[in-house]
């Protein structure tokens, strides 16, 4: 499972999700297909040689990346010559990243306001197994995010809806205002097929006239109303800013659930929801 | 708000390709035993700090320094004295 070596991505398509996030989509040449949950390193190199590193979680599903002719584990490739094949190369396969522009970031700033479609950066992976979510996994699913911690979330969201999964869901989402909520719409679609998908905000800065939704930071109490009983078991995945992922297992773990049942994926002090 | 030290503590996700690059292995699902206090923990559950200088990755129930990761001049520097066991799971093996 995943891949160990630098690989030139070229970006496909850049779509502005809310006024500090976008998403990349990549065309990545030799991709064997994703966990939903795990992510990529990508690096940047200056031209003095100077480079860094970052970690940013895959959004799309796997089964956006595969199936394809041009896909290894959808078949032998060769002599197919489908859409994602270019012939007398590696297939390559579509993968969708969603990147937080933090305004000191290194990183960041390029990748989510500099970045072009044709444009090429360097990426290894998929790398990370602990912070995933397949069908098989079962549930009932309690996903808590903060900010741009939804999006390892987004990609298990659309990994179940493409298995046709009926394992129930709580999402809870903590943002600062409506307008910074990524995939808001896809999430009203994805909850809207009622097949088992709650989702609920938390907006901890400013809220439309009329919310009726909560209005402050992630706490035990809303994480008891909206979250699953411990004796029913839930798998629980928290992803965010240091401190959210941290609260929110501490809670969780306060209320009864058990802790090996708890998987926290922690983004440092990206944002402040 | 001020950025302090809670801020900048990942997790051993974060530091998944960089130990895959060392050993080769996804060790997020890889379980290691802390020398300190006999806690058994997948490394994707440890805590983690990323430096400038390396990666420590800590027990998240001692807080004891099990994995310590530096690069520099072409090495890698390892210091595992606070991990008393790893194991390495076929399954988790990377390629290419």
């Amino acid at each position: 499972m995943g891949r160990l070596s630098w690989r030139l991505a070229t970006v496909a398509e850049v779509r502005r999700e809310t006024p500090r996030v976008v998403s990349l989509a990549l065309e990545v040449p030799g991709w064997d297909g994703h966990l939903a949950g795990q992510h990529v390193d990508v690096r940047l190199t200056a031209e003095d040689g100077y480079q860094a590193e970052r970690a940013y979680s895959i959004a799309s599903a796997p089964d956006a990346a595969r199936g394809g002719p041009g896909d290894r584990q959808g078949g032998p490739p060769e002599d197919q010559g489908g859409p994602g094949d270019r012939r007398g190369g590696p297939p390559v396969s579509r993968v969708e990243l969603a990147v937080e522009r933090l305004d000191d970031g290194e990183v960041s700033p390029y990748l989510a306001g500099e970045l072009r479609k044709g444009d090429q950066l360097e990426l290894r992976g998929p790398v990370g197994g602990y912070f995933v979510w397949e069908p098989d996994r079962g549930g009932p699913l309690l996903l808590v995010a903060g900010g741009s911690g939804v999006v390892p979330l987004m990609a298990m969201l659309r990994r179940r809806a493409a298995a046709a999964s009926d394992v129930p869901v709580r999402l809870l989402y903590s943002a600062r205002t409506l307008e910074d909520v990524i995939f808001r719409e896809e999430l009203a679609g994805l909850e809207a097929a009622g097949d088992g998908l709650t989702v609920t905000y938390a907006l901890t800065r400013a809220q439309p006239a009329g919310w009726a939704g909560y209005a402050r930071r992630v706490d035990a109490v809303m994480l008891e109303e909206v979250g699953w009983r411990p004796g029913e078991r839930p798998l629980a995945y928290v992803c965010g800013p240091t401190r959210l992922v941290e609260a929110v297992a501490g809670h969780l773990v306060a209320l009864g659930h058990d802790p090996s049942r708890v998987k926290t994926e922690r983004f440092g002090p990206t944002g402040v929801p | 708000m001020t950025v302090d030290e809670t801020d900048l503590r990942l997790d051993g996700n974060a530091v998944a390709g960089t130990l895959a690059e060392v050993f080769g292995f996804d060790l997020t699902v890889c379980w290691g035993g802390c020398a300190g206090c006999g806690a058994t923990n997948q490394l994707g559950a440890l805590l983690v700090y990323a430096h400038g200088m390396g990666t420590v990755a800590c027990c998240p129930g001692c807080g004891q320094h099990l994995l310590r990761v530096t690069r520099g001049e072409g090495r890698w520097w390892l210091d595992l004295r606070g991990l008393a066991w790893l194991q390495l799971d076929e399954q988790a093996r990377m390629t290419g």
